[in-house]
């Protein structure tokens, strides 16, 4: 659905992107995370045809990102955070608005989301809250029943309530669509990720299927008979070792239940027991995070 | 799409654009109210400051319509709808004329109906003002409003502009006194149309390509590098080389060959002039304002080979004074002659304003004179005419006039209104039509052989007059039709369209300035 190939993105002498290369499998829920300035958005709005790349290639729904037209747009939906809409138009003129655009749209579709988000169609875009027009920016994006959707931090700023809100809107209409979801915090995602990748300063540390992230890591505890002190050599799919008293502890990023004793008995001596425990993908995300700053992941 | 499109920006600048409309409306109706004499002082001043805030107005909305959609910028919700960009260019341009010059079309049309014009002439004068307003400032300013995102980048970047334009035109003015008028000499002359003319077509150019690079491509920042390039091609236009300009005037010569036996000489049996009468206006208050800065040299020129009723105007005249050894002493503009037809086959004196400090180094020198002119002969084309007290007529072909006695009683004060730019020449005489006795006539040229009319604001009418003097206040001159004949006297008003362009050059071998100065 989505191909990124050695993509790059220049502002002046900054670097937006370098070197970007993922692909979004079709029907996938992908997510794209990334601190605050990782190049998230800047890949998106390359993507959506907004900017154009300064090298590399982008393609999706088999067509180059320059090239995105309105065919492509027509199956597109697209929210973000930052999106500027008629602030005078009410909720309802701008979806009668945007409806003949659109094929596709399902004025029926269109109402539930409506009601299910309790969005009021006579209000003004502008009287809207931040939320609200969030919630908005969804209904404006469903209706057509896009293949792909693409979504820019819509979680930023939302309360609980409205972030639920959001997420069942989203969810119930999800079905066979293709979902490109970006976040700077990887706990928002959990639950509706089908695949993760992981940007830093413009750079892919990696991308992969949930079930394998959460599947491959395993925080680790090995209790020793004697003060514990850091193997001088560990492999290096052990991350972030550490010793307190006779225990020590280290995440295992290709987590095997069945060779993980025999690894750690060839490693360090003395072990009186093992324990492992799957991550939280917020933990999974620090511990990439920050192994991709001190140059290991 | 794009009626869609239409609709919804209708709802969003509705408000705007019916309060731009009524700012027009408002002009026309004081301009209407003002009728030809412009008697109501509130009025006249209204009529200063209103034109005025329909121009910024106009300005802002067209900014406000191509905003709401602006190109500039990655957060605008229609980025990432299957909006067609051409139906949207399309759409905002059909908004923009609809909306800004649909108000003054309506407007022009229904002031000239007003005036009880007819529907054609009316229409027509609607018609080329609308142009005029679409080519001069809609479009450039549609063009520049979608290489910014919004009224205050508009703003800044229309400041830089601002900046740039009256930078450059400081330094064209300063350039062009160094040259002594040389340089700059089609703007405000009969043949400145051609100038507009290209101003308007790189104008179309600019807009092509800007909102092409705009609309369809994204471009900002390479259309922002066109602004500005055009921009100053647009400012260079000024010094379009009078030649050129002319040259292709003398090709649209209504009747071409028609001054063939137009002779120009200078005729040394005049003598020197000495007195102040037949002294240009322009001349008398330059030395007002320069004194001691020129010179005034007259040299006696004599015309002949002009039909009956013709009238001849001069449009430039290009002075240079070689001293021995070729070197160029001055290069300089001489002041403007009209001949009417009294004057024409008898002699006047060309006036050129030499630089004191040219004049003291050259003036014991034998110099040699050469005048170019580029003229243009009239013919008559009809003659009208008004009761010269309490005239008001409307003239078929011509316009509408009135006439009343101006407030010192030393004048007939003639105004008068014609849908479009008007006659280029006129003169005007009082005549009793009980005993046939006539005034010496006065003549009004101004000099423009544009073949349309228009101007960024007003009503597209030409509102022009004059006053024909019957008593002299110092009494030292007697005119045959004086005050007491007034009641069986018209003011007859003869009106001269162009004939011919065309060029003379007079060249004076040997001259010692100083024998040409004034008395």
């Amino acid at each position: 659905m989505i191909l990124v190939e050695n993509l790059w993105k220049k502002f002046g002498r900054f670097d937006a992107l370098r070197g970007l290369s993922f692909e979004v499998p079709d029907g996938s829920a992908f997510a794209l995370i990334g601190a605050n300035g990782a190049g998230k958005t800047t890949t998106i709005k390359v993507l959506m045809n907004i900017l154009e790349p300064t090298r590399g290639s982008a393609t999706l729904l088999g067509v180059d990102s320059r090239k995105v037209s309105p065919r492509e747009l027509a199956q597109i939906g697209y929210v973000s955070e930052n999106q500027d809409m008629p602030s005078r138009l009410t909720v309802g003129e701008y979806v009668a608005y945007l409806r003949p655009f659109y094929s596709t749209w399902d004025r029926g579709l269109e109402a539930s989301i409506a009601r299910q988000l309790r969005l009021p169609l006579e209000r003004k875009i502008g009287d809207l809250s931040h939320g609200m027009r969030m919630k908005m920016a969804l209904m404006c994006a469903l209706p057509y029943r896009p293949k792909l959707l693409i979504l820019d931090e819509p979680f930023s700023g939302l309360d609980p309530l409205v972030r639920d809100e959001f997420m069942e809107g989203l969810l119930d209409q999800a079905g066979e669509m293709t979902i490109l979801i970006s976040s700077h915090e990887l706990g928002e995602i959990d639950g509706v990720a089908t695949h993760v990748a992981f940007l830093d300063e413009g750079k892919l540390l990696f991308q992969e299927s949930m079930s394998d992230l959460t599947g491959r890591f395993r925080e680790v505890r090995v209790t020793l008979e004697s003060e514990a002190a850091s193997p001088k050599q560990t492999p290096k799919e052990w991350m972030e070792i550490r010793t307190i008293g006779n225990v020590l502890t280290f995440v295992d990023t290709q987590f095997d239940e069945n060779g993980l004793s025999e690894r750690v008995h060839s490693q360090i001596a003395g072990v009186r027991g093992i324990e492992s425990q799957p991550m939280a993908l917020r933990n999974i995300f620090t511990t990439l995070a920050r192994a991709a700053r001190d140059g290991g992941a | 799409m794009v009626w869609h499109i239409f609709k919804k920006d209708w709802k969003l600048a509705w408000v705007f654009v019916l309060v731009v409309s009524v700012v027009h409306w408002i002009d026309s109706a004081i301009t209407y109210k003002l009728g030809l004499f412009n008697e109501d002082p509130m009025l006249e001043m209204l009529a200063d400051a209103v034109p005025m805030l329909a121009f910024f107005a106009s300005m802002f909305l067209i900014g406000a319509i191509v905003h709401l959609d602006s190109i500039p910028g990655v957060r605008q919700d229609w980025l990432v709808r299957p909006i067609s960009r051409r139906d949207l260019v399309v759409e905002k341009f059909v908004f923009v004329v609809l909306m800004v010059n649909g108000p003054i079309f309506a407007a022009v049309l229904v002031q000239g109906l007003a005036h009880k014009f007819s529907f054609r002439l009316s229409l027509v004068a609607a018609m080329w003002q609308a142009a005029y307003f679409l080519f001069a400032f809609t479009l450039p300013l549609f063009s520049f409003a979608s290489v910014t995102r919004n009224m205050t980048q508009a703003f800044i970047l229309g400041c830089g502009c601002t900046f740039i334009i009256l930078g450059f035109q400081t330094i064209a003015s300063y350039l062009n006194e160094r040259a002594h008028g040389t340089l700059l000499t089609i703007a405000w002359s009969g043949v400145g149309w051609v100038g507009e003319t290209t101003r308007f077509a790189l104008s179309v150019a600019a807009a092509i390509i800007i909102l092409s690079l705009q609309y369809f491509r994204r471009k900002t920042l390479i259309s922002r590098g066109v602004v500005v390039l055009f921009g100053l091609v647009l400012l260079a236009t000024q010094f379009i080389p009078w030649k050129a300009a002319f040259a292709i005037e003398q090709k649209l010569s209504p009747k071409p060959g028609a001054a063939t036996n137009v002779v120009v000489a200078f005729d040394l049996g005049l003598g020197k002039f000495r007195s102040p009468s037949g002294l240009g206006v322009s001349s008398e208050q330059g030395r007002r304002y320069n004194p001691g800065e020129h010179t005034s040299v007259y040299l006696p020129l004599q015309v002949a080979g002009t039909h009956k009723n013709a009238f001849l105007l001069t449009d430039l005249v290009e002075v240079r004074l070689i001293v021995p050894g070729g070197k160029v002493a001055f290069h300089g503009r001489g002041e403007r002659l009209e001949f009417a037809e009294a004057a024409l086959n008898n002699l006047a004196y060309q006036e050129i304003q030499v630089p004191a400090s040219v004049y003291r180094d050259i003036k014991d020198q034998p110099v040699r004179a050469e005048v170019d002119y580029s003229l243009t002969l009239f013919g008559l084309r009809q003659s009208y005419s008004v009761p010269a007290l309490g005239g008001d007529e409307r003239m078929p072909g011509f316009g509408w006039c009135e006439t009343k006695m101006n407030e010192t009683e030393t004048a007939v004060e003639l105004r008068c209104m014609q849908p479009g730019k008007g006659p280029t020449c006129a003169t005007l005489f009082l005549e009793n039509e009980a005993n046939g006795l006539r005034n010496p006539p006065r003549s009004s040229c101004h000099g423009d052989y544009s073949p349309y009319s228009g101007w960024y604001f007003g009503d597209n009418m030409a509102h022009f007059g004059a006053n024909v003097p019957f008593r002299d206040p110092s009494a030292l001159a007697k005119f045959p039709v004086d005050g007491p004949q007034l009641p069986q006297s018209r003011v007859v008003i003869r009106v001269y369209e162009p004939e011919d362009h065309f060029t003379r050059q007079v060249e004076i071998p040997q001259i010692k300035l100083k024998d040409w100065e004034a008395q």
